[in-house]
């Protein structure tokens, strides 16, 4: 046998340090996404010092939260060979209706409950998607456009399109509670909002579920092969239904705190975003395909994006060009990729 | 579920099984048991339902109708879980590895999901997913270091992977080892070892069943046969009482010997030959010459050379010094398109992948190297002449359909192979190679490309058969060359040689001479 297991292994090792970034790379797609991160953040940090300042650096995490929240449940959804586009109107339709809830009869409703609510609305709404997806047997990217109407129609058509601008008091304290809380040079008060602690939450239970539970691996087993998973004894239906209900809890909860951050209720808000996130799950390493993908370049995924959508204006580039340079990106990393692989 | 009388040792019983699919019944009541300990050969031609009466035993498929008892206790059908959880394993022909997950959880995962009862709530154990692992890739040889056990399996080559499937059937407590075609990508020495390993699981009390085409296996494993004909079981009994005529007889309902095909003698016009041949370090100085009408066969181990020779003679891989003359003009050969412009087909040995388009029509795949010519000046596609052009070659091939708008991908292997060859026809090559032409196909489709490949010799074409199946090229070339380390090392007459001079010949160390 010429084609010995250990010969990729073996090249790497051999072939000094070019060939063995390479190797990295093909375990560990995300780096790519990091030297990108970096290489921004230095290039902008050159043209621009106050890039450096406390307080961009917590700007870009306040602004990373609800992407990185939609995110994570795209990158699960993604592990596993489907996609998901209707987490935006899912958020949507329970920020909008548990706002409108509070405010109208249950002002004095704690505000752990009514986060807890959210994320299990938003999980409800995920089961829906996870039936139509098993039980349809269509591919989850039509069954999502499908219900992104359906729950964006049912919220405007029934529930509401007025904005609501007052929000009951204890969201918008929650909005407001500080994590850290300091003065910049110029003045101003600076914080880091406590809702921060959410995203590195979700982030370690989402790496927990994927990597430390016999879920996590059926997830990936089943965005290897849906088949031959099903066949080694994995319940499709139990990981489409997990899989969707957990997107649907990131979601809804991604709602709510859109709303608290905002101050403000708005019903068309969120949706048309989708793309954004999953080109920030796809830039993080994951191949839209199926059975890749991590939560660390998912992250990073998200922090690119963000970085990038906010610090084009701190060295003088027109906002507008935000999608540009995130469309090169994607079509860069995409060809980085194969052409490692070919090479392989 | 009934409590019924478990004789000694008996494990699975089948009875009266039916399964329909649509309009076909795949198996007519079908009715066997499988005792621990002992080795069984499921044998048939392909479509006979051998791959569905696994299915129904590894719980993948559920019977129309029938019994399955097992351990004593009776079901209508088996869930997946419940097989596992029985201790049926199984390794299908397909492998049904997970590509993404690495070597190690491919092999033991499925135990702690068993244990679960497929629960998937639930923490898995990671160095216990390792030890297992461990130990299931020393039994069938692979390394157990943490580098091979970390990496991911679509980055291993074939025949690791049939490997690692065998690791993962074997890796829990089986009580019955199911395995289907494992020796296809094997090479002679990983079949030995394999054949060590079903010793031992008989040892161990487990029962093996084999699905497979290689009598001679069958033979060197022993125990019994259960042969399959059209979904029904038609003979059962010790594998050594049967010859392989018998077997052969049985299987396809018709006789067909082991004799030699070869009839017709070659003309004396040369009409390909290379010269000195090389490419990389893949094979070199390879000079070889296909007369008119004349059948050379090429074998070697999988890493022989022969592989890439084949698909530099048609241009998939160019070789990279040396020459090729066709009718004694040198030919530059750099891609598929040279080859198929000099008259040469390539029929590849990975059919499914390299060759047929599974989801098109017969009649698409038959005319898919002369759409061109077919097509007026406006690049509309003569549709009438196409078919008429297809109906005939399916006829040459004898393809056991009429219906020409059937998909490839619900033929059977053999008629595929058929497909395939077929399409070459259409173009009239003066050289066809044939990479592995009766891979994975039953007996009955076998009899009839070795039919084909004489004909079509006889009307002047020129054959190089490049195979692993020593039979095959003994039954149908003119001469036998033998490649071991990228050289061409030895030829052979092919009626005055035998299997084990060929065997020697591939598995010689370079270094000795060979005669």
């Amino acid at each position: 046998m010429s084609s010995s297991p250990f010969e990729g292994l073996q090249e790497s090792q051999d072939g000094g340090v070019l060939s063995h970034i390479g190797g990295l790379i093909r375990r560990r797609p995300e780096t790519i996404t990091f030297m990108l991160l970096v290489m921004i953040c230095v290039g902008v940090a050159l043209i621009n010092p106050a890039f450096l300042q406390a307080s961009s650096l917590i700007d870009i995490g306040r602004a990373s939260v609800v992407t990185g929240l939609f995110a994570l449940g795209v990158f699960v959804i993604l592990a596993a060979g489907g996609i998901d586009v209707s987490f935006t109107a899912i958020a949507a339709f329970t920020m909008y209706s548990m706002t409108l809830l509070v405010s109208k009869h249950l002002p004095g409703l704690p505000m752990v409950v009514i986060i807890l609510t959210s994320v299990v609305g938003g999980a409800a709404l995920g089961v829906i998607n996870g039936l139509l997806v098993h039980n349809l047997k269509v591919p989850s990217l039509i069954v999502t456009i499908g219900t992104q109407y359906l729950f964006r129609g049912i919220l405007l058509s029934f529930i509401g399109t007025v904005w609501i601008m007052s929000l009951p008091p204890q969201m918008g304290a929650f909005g407001r509670l500080p994590l850290l809380q300091f003065e910049s040079a110029n003045g101003a008060t600076i914080t880091l909002p406590m809702y921060f602690l959410v995203l590195p939450i979700a982030a370690i239970a989402t790496w927990f579920i994927i990597n430390r539970t016999l879920m996590g691996r059926a997830i990936f087993a089943v965005g290897g092969n849906a088949n031959v998973a099903a066949r080694l004894g994995y319940s499709l239906r139990t990981v489409h239904i997990f899989l969707f209900a957990y997107a649907g809890a990131l979601a809804g909860l991604a709602g709510i705190i859109h709303v608290c951050a905002n101050r403000q209720a708005n019903p068309f808000d969120l949706v048309g975003t989708e793309i954004n996130v999953i080109a920030a799950v796809v830039l993080g390493g994951a191949r839209i395909t199926g059975g890749t993908g991590t939560v660390s370049g998912t992250i990073l995924g998200v922090l690119l994006v963000v970085v990038v959508n906010s610090v084009l204006v701190m060295i003088g580039i027109p906002s507008t060009w935000q999608r540009l340079v995130v469309g090169s990106f994607i079509l860069l990393a995409a060809a980085f990729f194969v052409t490692r692989e070919r090479m392989k | 579920m009934l409590e019924t009388s478990n004789s000694q040792g008996r494990f699975l019983e089948l009875r009266q099984i039916h399964k329909r699919f649509g309009g076909v019944h795949a198996l007519r009541g079908v009715n066997f048991s499988l005792h621990l300990g002992e080795a069984y050969h499921l044998l048939g031609e392909n479509g006979c339902g051998k791959s569905t009466v696994i299915k129904i035993m590894s719980g993948a498929l559920s019977p129309d109708d029938g019994e399955i008892v097992l351990d004593g206790r009776s079901f209508r059908a088996l869930s997946p879980i419940q097989a596992l959880s029985a201790g049926i394993e199984t390794v299908y022909q397909d492998l049904s590895l997970l590509p993404n997950l690495t070597v190690a959880e491919n092999v033991a995962l499925s135990e702690q999901l068993v244990e679960g009862g497929g629960r998937l709530g639930r923490l898995f154990d990671k160095s216990r997913l390792n030890r297992t692992a461990a130990s299931a890739l020393d039994a069938v040889g692979l390394p157990k270091t943490p580098a091979f056990m970390g990496t991911v399996v679509s980055e291993l080559p074939l025949a690791s992977r049939q490997l690692v499937a065998i690791a993962r059937a074997i890796a829990t407590r089986a009580k019955l080892v199911i395995m289907d075609e494992p020796t296809t990508s094997l090479t002679r020495r990983e079949v030995d070892n394999l054949i060590q390993v079903v010793n031992r699981l008989r040892s161990e009390n487990v029962a093996v069943l084999f699905v497979t085409h290689k009598l001679d296996e069958c033979y060197r494993i022993g125990g019994h046969a259960i042969i399959f004909r059209d979904g029904e079981c038609v003979a059962q009994g010790e594998i050594a009482q049967y010859t392989k005529t018998e077997l052969a007889g049985l299987m396809t309902g018709r006789v067909i010997n082991s004799r030699r095909y070869r009839t017709g003698s070659p003309a004396a016009s040369q009409l390909f030959s290379t010269d000195n041949l090389g490419q990389a370090s893949n094979f070199r100085d390879i000079s070889l010459s296909v007369r008119q009408g004349e059948i050379v066969g090429i074998t070697g181990l999988a890493d022989s050379g022969r592989n890439e020779l084949a698909m530099a003679i048609a241009g998939i891989k160019p070789s990279t010094s040396g020459s090729m003359l066709i009718d004694g003009v040198e030919t530059m050969i750099r891609r598929p398109s040279d080859a198929i412009e000099n008259g040469i087909g390539y029929v590849p040995e990975d059919r499914l992948a390299e060759g047929l388009f599974l989801d098109k029509s017969i009649f698409e795949n038959e005319i898919a190297l002369i759409v061109k010519r077919l097509s007026n000046s406006l690049g509309i596609v003569d549709k009438q002449e196409g078919r008429r052009i297809a109906a005939k070659l399916a006829k040459e091939m004898r393809l056991n359909t009429s219906n020409l708008d059937m998909p490839v991908g619900s033929l059977s292997g053999g008629n595929q192979q058929r497909v395939l060859i077929g399409r070459w026809l259409s173009i009239s090559p003066k050289l066809l190679v044939l990479h592995g032409p009766t891979v994975g196909v039953d007996v009955g489709s076998k009899d009839m490309i070795y039919r084909t490949i004489q004909t079509l010799a006889e009307a002047g074409m020129g054959l190089l058969i490049v195979s692993d199946d020593l039979p095959e090229l003994l039954q149908n070339c003119d001469r036998i060359l033998v490649m071991n380390a990228g050289r061409i090392i030895a030829e052979f007459d092919a009626d005055k040689t035998d299997e084990d001079s060929l065997y020697k010949a591939m598995l010689a160390s370079t270094t000795e001479t060979v005669q």
